[in-house]
């Protein structure tokens, strides 16, 4: 009788293991909802194409962004994800193997293992800066990042001593380089870093609010411009400097080159499982991905409709999809 | 005690103080002088670390298991995941008055009319603040763990108590798991147990198994030996003892140990978001991503709510309900303290013939019921069918509960789609928290008050603190743990230590835990200085001690990401937002335990200083003070151990040391590096755990309070 009933129960749950695991092969995709604003619009605008267009079902999970993210991509547990910063992931010259093609033309060449498949570059131009308050520029008079160090006692902290303080990029992670690259052009400021994106845009707020002068990292688009009122400090242009890697440990090329300089400009990808992308019946997901070019600008306005005036993310993008049907029909493959 | 003896002891006891004091002391200045002659941070000699790769050995095993055993743990998954979407989809695609009768039912005939309607509050709460679905996938998510928790936990509590042995092996193992963060292992769960509710529901045991284990063993282990002799006289085998008089014996205990499980398991459950595991958790992240504060509040509100309800509920399955005499009028809504006054019976009438209406109507059912069952089986067996008519008719409150479900089911298929929470019947709180988050952020005076103590903390605590531990000799700081761990615990304790900090500075993470130990000690000492006297009023009031019962439970249910945006607002980024954050979280424990260590001390005590002319003061210091230590050490050692948790938080605000590490290794994905500093963390919190514990022990024996 017992051992009957522990036949049965391990049958029965091997039926749920199988039909769990079949399910997974219609025509069903996962993806990680990114967990800044900005990601999540390209993210929404990828999956209603995929839902509304190309007839797949979605699940959507919410998953914050960094190495969890691409390990459970290479797993295969999540099949796809939106709008990674090539200059902020460190996994990807690991895990992707292949070109960045943006616009036709080759931008990098990924050497990695290809656990992570580049699906195609979303459209969305990243560029990272460092800025200050409108009000700030003006009162204090600084036009560009060589007149930080007269005013480096405004921009000071109780932590940072005589130095200006930077909210610098959140994350070590994202290979910023910030300290570094004050060091190198010689603004006497220290760069802090708070660890997450919603800690560094938390003290912006408040001190915005105060009307206390701040120098704060951040990129464009990012809701944060429509907002506050900011301007960039205009960082020298970016310019590559090879040696500058961990193995040669960090050796810098001096002012010339990154990191004294601004950031590159990121074209922004969509990343995946390879196995699930070759598979026959995702053909046509796959070359939506390879199609789809999405803009700065229709997504900065969108960042004002979501984050100003508290819409529901979903509406907004269906509205944008309904009235510019010329934007995207292009990108859905026959 | 004779007095004689008693003044013996105190001049020895003098005389070795002042020893003591000026030997603490002196190593307190070779220290300064040796912090004060180095130049940067101190760390081990580099061959050491250089040669012990403790990052690239864990890396290299992880790889190797990823490669060869990761079919086991997807099995495992599969069976976790496929009972945790079973339950998940009966939740959700269930219409909401199903599940809100499967909750209020319970509530009402466990916990009476008062914990019913509170029962009714959170439901609608979920609903309200639109967290419905959220809500529902926390309680299958911490369901199932609390589930999977009680059953291992419950056997391996009955293991420890049955061998020494086992309980020894086990000690070091459950201490581990209650410290080491989270963050460690959540990830390198992710790539054996995929993302979503299996690797959530699996590092939710690790973290919240701990205190079923402790308990059952220690409430087994309780139980009195006349009653085991007698039950051994009577023939009974060691199985019989086991499973029918230590274990039921030992239930009011094990339930203890559950209840604890639901709390822990709540606070993890929304560390699980960052593993793709759905519900309230990932609400409140997302909160957080975008500054929302009144959003975050609103899932921290349902969490809390939660919180307090299962915790309650447990709690009243345990509670005996105590009888009231015959000419006493029950109440079901107010205190029964209020049975004097005539408008408080008056208002309680009602649900007096209420509750008579439906304990008739619900015995009747049961009764007819277990009747027309017993008519059916007569057919087959009579004796069965009668125990079946007496089971059946006992059960005469959960038998009416299956029946409203079953109408409700009945109604939802056949006549009107009950759906999910009426859209309707939306309340939202968000604009006001936020408006005050926002009026208290661009008001000077009090970012006057916020800029102040941000600068004394710095100034004055954390940054003197933080070079002068960092600057110290590694070999110096050493010597000195192992010094105190071998005057309070013993020989085999100060080896232990020494092999423990070895372990940390070999794998080159000295300077940060220095960093880690600085933080943890400047919370413990502000949750110490505004804890300490918050205690000693509640101690003398008893309404501010009920009203900071209420505060202290919020404040350790709250998620802690729903407060984190707040005090970085008001204190901006930094490791003193990152000290304060661990201020809120772990002073609970030595307020608590103030209060308690000092009503504790029997009246007595305090009126025989009182009659001697002793003011409030002298009493306190001089007879309450001495005799709570016992229990204050015992809450100091919690907060601290508190504290410990927190510095994997704090980072993501902005703190420094250990548990910044860890962040950095996760996000390279280099499970060595995040390991070796979570396991640091670790071994800082055991260390001073057991020499507190060890002192306390001491303590409590001079003051004679303990027999062993």
């Amino acid at each position: 009788m017992k051992l009957s009933k522990t036949i049965s129960a391990l049958i029965l749950s091997f039926v749920l293991l199988v039909g769990g695991l079949t399910q997974a092969n219609a025509k069903r995709l996962t993806a990680a909802v990114a967990d800044w604003t900005g990601g999540e619009i390209t993210c929404q605008v990828a999956v209603s194409m995929l839902e509304e267009e190309l007839g797949y079902k979605v699940k959507r999970v919410v998953f914050p962004s960094g190495t969890g993210l691409w390990e459970a991509i290479a797993a295969g547990e999540i099949d796809f994800a939106c709008e990674s910063w090539p200059s902020y992931a460190e996994a990807d010259t690991v895990m992707m193997k292949g070109p960045l093609v943006y616009d036709g033309k080759t931008m990098f060449n990924y050497e990695g293992d290809g656990s992570v498949e580049l699906l195609g570059t979303t459209g969305i131009i990243g560029l990272s800066d460092y800025y200050i308050p409108r009000y700030a520029a003006e009162s204090l008079g600084i036009k560009t990042w060589k007149d930080l160090n007269k005013h480096k006692a405004k921009f000071a902290t109780i932590e940072t001593g005589g130095k200006g303080r930077l909210i610098g990029c959140p994350v070590a992670g994202w290979n910023c380089h910030d300290q570094k690259r004050l060091d190198l052009l010689g603004i006497d400021f220290q760069a802090d870093e708070l660890g997450t994106e919603a800690a560094a845009i938390a003290e912006a707020v408040a001190a915005y609010e105060r009307k206390e002068p701040f120098l704060l990292y951040l990129w464009e688009p990012h809701w944060f411009f429509g907002a506050y009122d900011m301007v960039g400090v205009q960082l020298p242009a970016h310019k590559t400097c090879d040696s500058f890697t961990e193995a040669n440990n960090w050796k810098d090329c001096g002012t010339a080159a990154w990191p004294a300089t601004g950031w590159a400009k990121d074209y922004t990808f969509n990343y995946g499982n390879p196995a699930t992308f070759a598979k026959p019946e995702h053909a046509k997901a796959a070359a939506f991905f390879k199609k789809m070019k999405f803009d700065n600008a229709d997504q900065a306005v969108m960042l004002v409709e979501v984050k100003q005036k508290n819409r529901d993310l979903k509406e907004v993008v269906k509205e944008w999809k309904d009235a510019n049907p010329g934007k995207w029909k292009n990108w859905i493959p026959k | 005690m004779s007095s004689e003896q008693t003044v013996v002891i105190n001049k020895s006891n003098s005389t070795k103080s002042i020893l003591t004091y000026s030997l603490i002391l002196l190593v307190f200045i070779i220290a300064l002088f040796l912090s004060n002659q180095s130049e940067g941070p101190s760390k081990l000699p580099k061959v050491v670390t250089d040669e012990f790769t403790f990052t690239a050995w864990v890396n290299d095993g992880e790889d190797y298991l990823k490669k060869n055993y990761r079919w086991v743990t997807k099995i495992i998954a599969g069976y976790i995941k496929s009972g945790y979407y079973f339950l998940e989809d009966f939740l959700i695609d269930s219409p909401w008055l199903l599940i809100a009768s499967i909750i209020f039912l319970p509530c009402l005939i466990a916990g009476g009319l008062r914990l019913g309607l509170y029962s009714l509050f959170v439901i609608y709460f979920w609903g309200a603040v639109g967290m419905w679905d959220e809500s529902l996938q926390t309680v299958a998510l911490m369901g199932l763990s609390v589930l999977l928790c009680v059953f291992f936990g419950v056997i391996l509590g009955v293991l420890c108590s049955q061998s020494d042995r086992f309980d020894g092996f086990m000690k070091p193992i459950l201490d581990t798991m209650q410290v080491m963060p989270a963050f460690v292992y959540l990830f390198p769960a992710l790539f054996f147990f995929g993302i979503g509710g299996a690797p959530a529901i699996l590092a939710t045991m690790i973290y919240a198994m701990p205190p079923v284990i402790r308990l059952t063993n220690s409430g087994i282990r309780q139980v009195s030996k006349d009653t085991i002799e007698s039950a051994t006289s009577f023939g009974s085998s060691k199985l019989q003892l086991l499973f029918k008089i230590k274990i039921p014996l030992s239930l009011p205990s094990i339930m203890m140990g559950i209840n604890q499980v639901i709390m822990m398991a709540l606070a993890l459950v929304v560390l699980a978001c960052f593993i793709g595991a759905e519900g309230i958790g990932g609400q409140v992240w997302l909160a957080i991503r975008n500054l929302d504060v009144g959003w975050a509040m609103e899932g921290g509100l349902c969490i809390l709510f939660m919180a307090i309800m299962f915790d309650r509920f447990s709690m009243s399955l345990t509670k005996q309900k105590d009888t009231l005499p015959s000419d006493v009028q029950e109440f079901y809504l107010l205190p029964q303290s209020w049975e004097k006054f005539q408008v408080a019976r008056f208002i309680e009438k009602p649900l007096l013939y209420l509750h008579f209406v439906v304990n008739l109507v619900c015995t009747n059912i049961t009764n007819f019921i277990a009747i027309v069952f017993r008519n059916i089986f007569l057919f087959f067996n009579k004796d069965f069918a009668e125990d079946l008519r007496d089971f059946l008719s006992k059960r005469y409150y959960i038998i009416p509960s299956f029946i409203v479900f079953l109408i409700i089911s009945l109604i939802d298929s056949y006549l009107i789609s009950i759906g999910t929470f009426p859209e309707e019947w939306k309340l939202s709180i968000r604009q006001p928290i936020a408006d005050g988050v926002k009026s208290l952020t661009v008001n000077p005076g009090f970012i006057a008050f916020a800029k102040g103590l941000r600068a004394f903390v710095y100034l004055n605590l954390l940054r003197p603190l933080d070079t002068f531990l960092t600057h110290i000799p590694w070999w110096y700081t050493m010597s000195v743990f192992v010094a105190i761990g071998y005057f309070t615990v013993g020989l085999r304790f100060a080896v232990i230590t020494a092999l423990l900090l070895l372990f940390i500075g070999a794998c080159g993470i000295w300077p940060q835990s220095m960093i880690t130990l600085s933080s943890v000690l400047v919370s413990v000492v502000l949750c110490f200085a505004i804890g300490v006297p918050l205690g000693i009023i509640a101690s003398y009031n008893q309404r501010f001690k009920e009203v900071l019962n209420v505060v202290l439970d919020a404040m350790q249910t709250l998620p802690y990401f729903c407060y984190l945006i707040p005090v970085l607002m008001f204190f901006g980024g930094g490791i003193v937002s990152a000290v304060l954050a661990t201020v809120i979280y772990a002073i609970p424990p030595i307020i608590r335990l103030t209060a308690l260590g000092l009503t504790q001390v029997s009246g007595t005590y305090s009126e025989v200083s009182r009659s001697f002319g002793g003011t409030l003061f002298q009493t306190l210091k001089k007879i309450k003070f001495p005799l709570a230590v016992p229990s204050l050490v015992i809450g100091f050692n919690q907060t601290v151990v508190m504290a410990f948790a927190m510095q994997i938080v704090t980072p993501l605000i902005g703190g420094k040391g250990l548990g910044l590490e860890v962040f950095n290794g996760l996000a390279r994905s280099d499970t060595g590096r995040g390991l070796a500093a979570g396991i640091g963390i670790v071994l800082l919190a055991i260390i001073i755990d057991r020499i507190t514990l060890a002192w306390t022990k001491k303590q409590r024996q001079a003051l004679g309070l303990d027999a062993n």
